[in-house]
């Protein structure tokens, strides 16, 4: 017994001397040894420092976008239902065309579609389109406000208002359509004092002038008569002065979602 | 499909730009396949000075593997918004992609305005669908790690050596993570083959991933509504 806790007692004063013997060589200070271990120099700094890692959050203010890369069907559901509209690759500016994407889900084949807002009439038409129709899905932070009442256009980012201008809206006969649309392209460099230096196409279209050229779509862009700006001046397109618009295109991208209310 | 050269890779000019601006090597030198250069850039943009050294230029090989941190970090960010990911795919693809994220946030620290622009991406449904999302993230992997070892024995400067390797050790856990998931073994080969440049840029290429930047503006005279 006596024999036992003896034995036992060298055990532990064993262990403990062999830890505290450790440690010491863990922490001996030995600066002079301190740039080479074993003769092998010292690691260099990384060039880099890589942040920690983090989650990706969830932004409410992200909308998606995607180019149409071949002509495709919209139709009411996936895979199935009727036709809602139809889609070319190009506007006819000539641009890539573009659809506004909402949600996705697969139809009973396994397929996936794509729920995009379209630019056709009716004006707030939304419809399934096969994802394999469309490009690479893109990003924007901003959304367009136009309100016709106060004769007002706000750009937000993130939520937060970034610009704001005075504009011209559609005359009672030839209203600027309500609802929910998107920026479909941007115009630069061409020579009209009209639209002024610089206009966006959006995918929202009179529904009074059908017979429109190109299709009768309503723009956002500039003005050779500013002095009418605020008030119900235009065919149904928005107009802003020169210097907004100029700025608008700085800050705006397309894809950009557009409510007018 | 696109047939994308490197030229259509560095689409905007913006790698090549910033290799020429560092006036170490010709635009056509470098898109010619020479990632040529000198250190002098990291200097310059008040970062952590790296030794300066004749020979291929640790900028354009940094800016190299940011494109492909890019990539990666564009596919598995877009796989998380899509949420078509479930399961363990799903939470691979939440903790990658945060990681991949950092790389590239670490890779235009260091480069500053020298930079490479970020590529446009279409991924072609690969980010929603679990099958084709895993296939995909382990050719991506297996494809980083073959890229990082490629361009070691390239890189001059030590500092930027221990940084590519503290990031090729990184990839090759997620390739081993991936290839789990996707339930292919891990690691069979004794030895793993570096790719070159040029091989990885045929990978890439054959995928149709890096795409043209949509063309959404004109010049033609409008004729909206007015």
């Amino acid at each position: 017994m006596t024999g036992g806790r003896t034995r036992r007692a060298g055990v532990v004063l064993a262990l403990a001397g062999g830890a505290l013997g450790f440690l010491a060589v863990l922490l001996w200070p030995a600066p002079e040894l301190a740039p080479r271990v074993g003769g092998l120099p010292a690691s260099p700094d990384p060039a880099l420092d890589v942040p920690a890692p983090a989650p990706l959050e969830r932004d409410p203010h992200l909308a998606m976008w995607s180019v149409v890369e071949r002509p495709a069907s919209a139709l009411s559901a996936p895979g199935r239902g009727r036709r809602v509209g139809r889609l070319r690759t190009r506007t006819p500016e000539g641009t890539d065309n573009l659809v506004l994407v909402r949600r996705r889900a697969r139809d009973a084949r396994g397929r996936v579609w794509v729920e995009a807002r379209l630019p056709v009439l009716p004006n707030g038409t939304v419809g399934w389109v096969p994802r394999d129709a469309l490009g690479g899905y893109r990003l924007v932070r901003t959304h367009l406000v136009v309100n016709l009442r106060r004769f007002t256009a706000t750009l937000e980012r993130d939520g937060q208002p970034v610009f704001r201008a005075r504009v011209g809206v559609g005359l009672p006969r030839w209203p600027t359509p309500r609802g929910r649309f998107y920026i479909r392209n941007k115009l630069v460099r061409y020579r009209s004092t009209f639209y002024g230096p610089l206009a966006f196409g959006t995918s929202a279209r009179s529904a009074a002038l059908t017979d429109w050229p190109d299709s009768g779509f309503v723009g956002v862009h500039g003005t050779g008569r500013p002095e009418l700006i605020p008030g119900r001046i235009s065919h149904g397109c928005i107009r802003m002065r020169n210097r907004d618009i100029a700025r608008l295109g700085r800050l705006m991208p397309v894809g950009t979602p557009v409510t007018i209310r | 499909m696109h047939d994308i050269s490197f030229d259509h890779l560095d689409a905007d000019g913006a790698i090549a730009e910033a290799a020429e601006r560092a006036g170490v090597v010709s635009r056509a030198t470098f898109l010619g396949g020479a990632l040529g250069g000198s250190l002098t850039l990291l200097g310059v943009a008040g970062e952590r000075a790296i030794a300066q050294a004749p020979g291929p230029s640790d900028v354009a090989i940094l800016n190299y593997a940011l494109t492909l941190e890019y990539l990666q970090a564009a596919f598995y960010t877009e796989a998380q918004r899509m949420k078509a990911l479930r399961g363990r795919a799903a939470e691979a693809a939440d903790v990658v992609g945060a990681v991949e994220r950092a790389h590239v946030a670490a890779f235009r620290d260091v480069l500053g305005s020298k930079a490479a622009s970020r590529p446009s991406f279409d991924f072609q449904g690969t980010t929603e669908d679990q099958n084709a999302f895993l296939k995909t993230a382990v050719a991506f992997e297996d494809l980083a790690v073959a890229a990082y070892k490629g361009q070691a024995t390239r890189i001059k400067a030590s500092s930027a050596l221990a940084a590519a390797l503290s990031i090729h050790s990184v990839e090759a856990r997620h390739a081993a993570w991936m290839r789990y998931l996707f339930g292919v073994q891990p690691a069979t080969r004794a030895f793993d083959e570096p790719q070159s440049k040029q091989q990885i840029t045929r990978v890439v290429n054959s995928t149709g991933f890096i795409t043209n930047t949509p063309s959404t503006q004109g010049s033609r005279t409008p004729r909206y509504t007015g």
